[in-house]
């Protein structure tokens, strides 16, 4: 073992640094895989195309910033009504009409979804990488011996916010409670009189208007290329079925977990092998929890 | 044999025309698009015996075309072996991946096992693109051109008959699928597990061997696909779009039908072609132009005809027989 590598009280630092890192980049994934959950657990869909609303989100930061000189925590807050409606559209055109469809059906709209919207920004704005550099990228903010720039803090803050926020939503508002309910039980939801296509609708613009601030809030933090949601929504699979689908704490927790997995893999491996150990994590997780780590109501209705 | 004839016009008519086109026509251009139909083709009813026939529906199958590719690419580049050696041992890499995958995700059903799929091909990519020593990472494997059969570097009527026998081969094993005790089984394990179960039938036993065989003659089209084209690219041969590129031509030709994915296959490339052809002239990309097309396409497809060309030839000719009954 390389002997700078090796952890003992003279690295202190080190762990303090990871341990940082970790949580930081757990609250940005937990905010790509809230949206994804919650799409998952209401509408039982796995949204193959997840990625790339996050991909349009960092597209719609990059263009503010370099063509109208935004900030990107400006932009935020006209990102979430904007991919609220986005999504509320796709789910009227797209995903309405295949939502008491087979598996295969749904999969393969939203996988059909992903291709035409990846390319499609592949055609607009071609291939090339872009990044964002606002001033707040630039400025270093030191914790406890470890140092971060400002744009990764406030965007775990306000990852970490709209998380909460959300979660307030499902459990203390009424229509958050009519979500849940026809999560746990279409049929009888519709007994008691509950529309569930709204809720549906409803479930999908949540999604999308999570995940396009996520997309947002990250611009600063990662290159913008068409498939530059790929790696995020290939994780957020992990997190989501780490977490139980639906669950936004869940959620959370296999973000950090997640996340852990990705900073210490590359602390003791090396960045370039980074992505390999939680796809591996994944399959794991896949084949002897299913269910997620903490069991999940209603994963046997998508086959689990 | 008049009869078994006339049940199979279709395969008749595509693997026919195929057969008889190399005689009157020497360009290069069109033999070119009729061996990736063929291939193309051959690809999808691989996917199509695990995705149609046993219902294990895979976003992941690019694992398998790689392994194909790399293996042929690897040894001729590395211990300049033939790529009929390259070829065995991809199938041989590929039984054991597909095996692993098909055993390991067993109990997964829908959206779970595509994702599972997804992830091993996205393992498999990360490696060939990152082992630079062995791999030669992400710059990708240029295949030596040496003519001759042994070596496959043929001339293109040449690889339109290879490929050909390739397509009629798969064909035949799914029409086998239709029509034996196996591929009866298969579809009462696709249509309800539980079902199957309750009536003997071994249905996590009979998927991995789907998932298996699909693997090893997925295997053997990306060796192929290696040697004609000749250049290995880990961002293509184990992408999710080629992937979602197999179940593609399926869905759209008809899953679990022996003929679907040849339909898909010919529907499918030769519209790439035309608009290869149409917008070479755009800038940026008409890579990124017919895979909106793609994408569009086979959204609306799973919506309309989610029974595919095949289904709905089914569909019509129902219908005109209860017309003139």
């Amino acid at each position: 073992m390389d002997p700078a590598r090796r952890l003992g009280l003279a690295q202190i630092d080190v762990v303090a640094q990871l341990g940082v890192s970790t949580v930081l980049l757990g609250g940005i994934y937990a905010l790509i895989a809230v949206g994804l959950t919650l799409i998952f657990g209401i509408m039982r869909v796995v949204n193959f195309a997840h990625g790339e609303f996050l991909m349009l989100g960092m597209y719609l930061g990059f263009f503010a910033f370099t063509l109208l000189g935004l900030d990107p925590w400006f932009v935020l807050f006209v990102s979430i009504p904007l991919f609220f409606v986005v999504g509320a559209l796709t789910y009227a055109v797209v995903m309405k009409g295949v939502i008491h469809a087979s598996h295969n059906v749904q999969i393969f709209t939203t996988v059909g979804l992903s291709t035409a919207l990846q390319n499609l920004a592949l055609v607009l704005w071609s291939g090339d990488f872009h990044t964002v550099r606002p001033w707040h990228a630039l400025t270093p903010v030191r914790v406890a011996g470890t140092a971060f720039n400002l744009s990764q803090v406030v965007a775990f803050v306000v990852a970490i916010g709209l998380t909460v926020l959300l979660f307030a939503f499902m459990r203390w508002t009424h229509t958050g409670r009519v979500m849940r309910a026809t999560a746990q039980d279409r049929e009888a939801a519709i007994l008691m009189g509950i529309d569930t296509n709204r809720v549906y609708g409803l479930s999908f613009a949540i999604g999308i208007a999570c995940v396009g601030a996520a997309g947002v809030l990250i611009s600063p933090l990662y290159a913008v290329y068409p498939t530059a949601g790929l790696q995020f929504v290939l994780l957020s699979y992990v997190v989501v079925v780490l977490g139980g689908l639906g669950d936004i704490r869940g959620a959370l927790i296999g973000s950090l977990i997640v996340a852990a997995v990705e900073v210490g893999g590359s602390y003791r491996f090396g960045t370039a092998w980074k992505e390999i150990f939680y796809f591996l994590l994944f399959i794991g997780v896949l084949v002897f929890r299913p269910a997620g780590l903490f069991g999940q109501r209603g994963a046997e209705t998508l086959g689990v | 044999m008049a009869r078994a004839l006339a049940r199979h016009w279709g395969a008749l008519l595509v693997f026919g025309a195929a057969a008889l086109i190399p005689i009157v026509v020497r360009d290069a251009y069109f033999l070119d698009s009729l061996v990736l139909i063929l291939l193309w083709g051959a690809l999808s009813a691989a996917w199509n015996v695990a995705g149609g026939y046993a219902g294990q529906v895979s976003i992941g199958h690019a694992s398998f075309f790689g392994i194909g590719a790399y293996s042929a690419a690897l040894l001729a580049t590395r211990w300049q072996q033939s790529p009929w050696i390259g070829m065995l041992v991809g199938i041989t890499l590929s039984l054991a991946a597909g095996a692993a995958i098909g055993y390991l995700s067993n109990r997964l059903k829908g959206p779970y096992f595509a994702l599972s799929t997804i992830a091993f091909s996205q393992v498999l990519l990360i490696v060939a693109s990152r082992w630079r020593g062995f791999t030669s990472g992400s710059e990708g494997i240029p295949v030596p051109f040496r003519p001759g059969f042994a070596t496959l570097g043929l001339g293109h009527v040449a690889w339109v008959y290879l490929a050909l026998v390739v397509a009629v081969l798969y064909w035949a094993v799914e029409l086998w699928l239709e029509h034996s005790r196996f591929g009866y089984r298969l579809a009462g394990v696709r249509e309800d597990e539980d079902a199957a179960q309750a009536l003997g039938i071994p249905a996590r036993r009979l998927k991995v061997i789907a998932v298996t065989a699909s693997a090893a003659l997925t295997s053997v089209c990306g060796t192929l696909w290696a040697q004609y084209v000749g250049f290995v690219d880990p961002f293509y041969v184990f992408s999710v779009d080629l992937s979602v590129r197999f179940a593609l031509n399926a869905i759209i030709g008809g899953m679990g039908t022996a003929l679907g994915p040849f339909l898909g296959s010919i529907l499918i490339t030769s519209l790439e072609t035309y608009l290869r052809a149409t917008l070479s002239g755009v800038k940026s990309g008409f890579t990124g132009i017919y895979l909106i097309v793609y994408g569009v396409v086979l959204i609306l497809v799973v919506r309309f005809v989610p029974d595919g060309l095949a289904g709905l030839a089914a569909r019509l000719r129902g219908r005109w027989a209860r017309a003139h009954a």
